[in-house]
């Protein structure tokens, strides 16, 4: 066994600093001192490494908006977080470990959009740093956020491959964070489900965004190749076709209903917050459908509104976020223009509210 | 006597069932020592997490329901020893 070097007396911020050195003539150093950060370092010493001010940053001066801010830890398969190993900080270059690397780019994708088309300075809008932590626990069959950063297993490998996989995952994750610092739905019940369906929509947008997928191009699924070849399904959800996404011997049928016809009363997952939410889900699709071209366009920017507008309850229902979705678009298009219309149609068809097309509104 | 742990939620919203009949495993008593000594009375609310899991564990007359955060001492001890006994290892 080769004895590591333990840079015991190296202090931490040069070790950080070390670490950080993307040249390459210093990649071993860098990476022993990587991999000495395992071990020893106050997490208070480590996190303020992982985020550095910027270097333009002076006293006195504001920050830079829409500056990215990333890190992404390594939990080492331990269930402790953010985890033992700073894996990747912003700028470092890839590394070997394509779970690190996924979180890092899912990181910057869904920033970008948020960035790129709403303006969204990160998750609370004043540039809070990203974090990720990858390898949590042992076959660990989930991905959460945990209020203050999104955590991924690495999948058991049998049911499930690595949760960093899918763009629409963590796009979701990074979303619950927004949500929190928005509306701060309350994650249970009906308003649970919309916080659910939000996640989803703009874990969507983030992968169409990045793909430049319109539409009519776009899969519509959350967490695609996330289940290995041995089960029968494309991913968790479908929000085209909510309900449709696997059938599985094992696993059973994918339980989301697809209307409020078939909307399920239940005790369990918070009061069915990952089930129910294909009826938002669904909805959000149609006005897209609708709308045609790019979904993060007018259908993202009525659901960002929405969410983001100050309008919510915390524990909305379904119909009064179909009301609010219906009350952006007419703020942001008009009342009954095209986009309006369509959201009233999109929710009619999922059995919330009225139509405002002629014929279409008795109920 | 049976335990069973229901576990929901989780970003995949799949739900898992595992349960033991306690009488028929070899080590029945230190199942029932387990089994007896858990804090069935002392769970407390707390706001759920976005896609942690919900476990729901029955074991008559008790039930109770612990977000994923909870499950931890005896509780993940129990949680995981029916697993186990549920996929053989
Ligand atoms: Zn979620």
């Amino acid at each position: 066994m080769t004895a590591t070097p333990r840079c015991a007396i190296v202090p931490p911020y040069l070790l950080v600093r070390l670490a950080r050195l993307d040249d390459p003539r210093f990649a071993a150093a860098a990476e022993a001192a990587r991999r000495s950060l395992l071990r020893d370092v106050p997490l208070r010493e480590l996190r303020a490494a992982a985020h550095p001010p910027p270097r333009t940053f002076r006293a006195g001066t504001a920050r830079e908006r829409g500056r990215i801010d990333r890190a992404v830890w390594d939990a080492t398969g331990l269930e402790r977080l953010p985890g033992r190993l700073l894996a990747r900080s912003e700028g470092w270059p890839a590394t070997a470990d394509p779970a690190v690397n996924e979180a890092y780019d899912g990181l910057g994708e869904t920033h970008s959009l948020f960035w790129t088309r709403f303006r969204r300075d990160s998750i609370d809008d004043r540039g809070m740093p990203l974090e990720a932590s990858v390898h949590y626990g042992r076959k660990y069959d989930n991905a959460f956020w945990d209020g203050e950063r999104m955590v991924f297993g690495d999948g058991d490998g049998q049911v499930f491959n690595r949760f960093t996989r899918s763009l629409t995952v963590i796009g979701h994750e990074l979303t619950h964070g927004v949500t929190q610092h928005t509306a701060n739905l309350a994650y249970e019940g009906q308003s649970g489900a919309v916080n659910e369906s939000l996640s989803d929509v703009f874990g969507s947008l983030v992968e169409q965004h990045a793909a430049g997928q319109g539409t009519a191009e776009a899969s519509w699924l959350i967490g695609e190749g996330l289940f290995t070849d041995q089960v029968q399904g494309l991913a968790l959800r479908s929000m085209r076709a909510p309900g449709t996404a696997y059938n599985d011997d094992v696993l059973g049928k994918d339980p989301q209903p697809d209307s409020m016809a078939g909307y399920i009363d239940t005790e369990d997952d918070n009061g069915g917050v990952h089930l129910n939410s294909g009826i938002p889900n669904r909805a959000f699709y149609l006005v897209a459908e609708a709308l045609g071209g790019n979904a993060w366009e007018a259908p993202g920017q009525i659901w960002y509104d929405t969410l983001t507008g100050g309008n919510l309850r915390r524990g909305v229902d379904f119909a009064g976020f179909a009301r609010a979705t219906q009350a952006a678009a007419a703020t942001r298009f008009g009342a009954e223009s095209r986009e309006h219309t369509a959201v009233a149609s999109a929710w009619h068809e999922v059995g919330l509210g009225q139509s405002l097309v002629a014929g279409a509104a008795a109920e | 006597m049976k335990v069973s742990v229901s576990r929901s939620g989780g970003i995949a919203g799949i739900r898992v069932t595992w349960e033991v009949q306690v009488d028929e495993q070899p080590d029945a008593r230190s199942w029932r020592e387990l089994l007896d000594a858990l804090p069935w009375d002392e769970t407390e609310e707390s706001a759920p997490e976005p896609d942690r899991y919900v476990y729901r564990i029955r074991c008559a007359p008790h039930e109770v329901v612990l977000p994923e955060p909870q499950v931890a001492g005896p509780w993940k001890d129990l949680v995981d020893r029916v697993r186990a006994v549920n996929e053989g290892r």
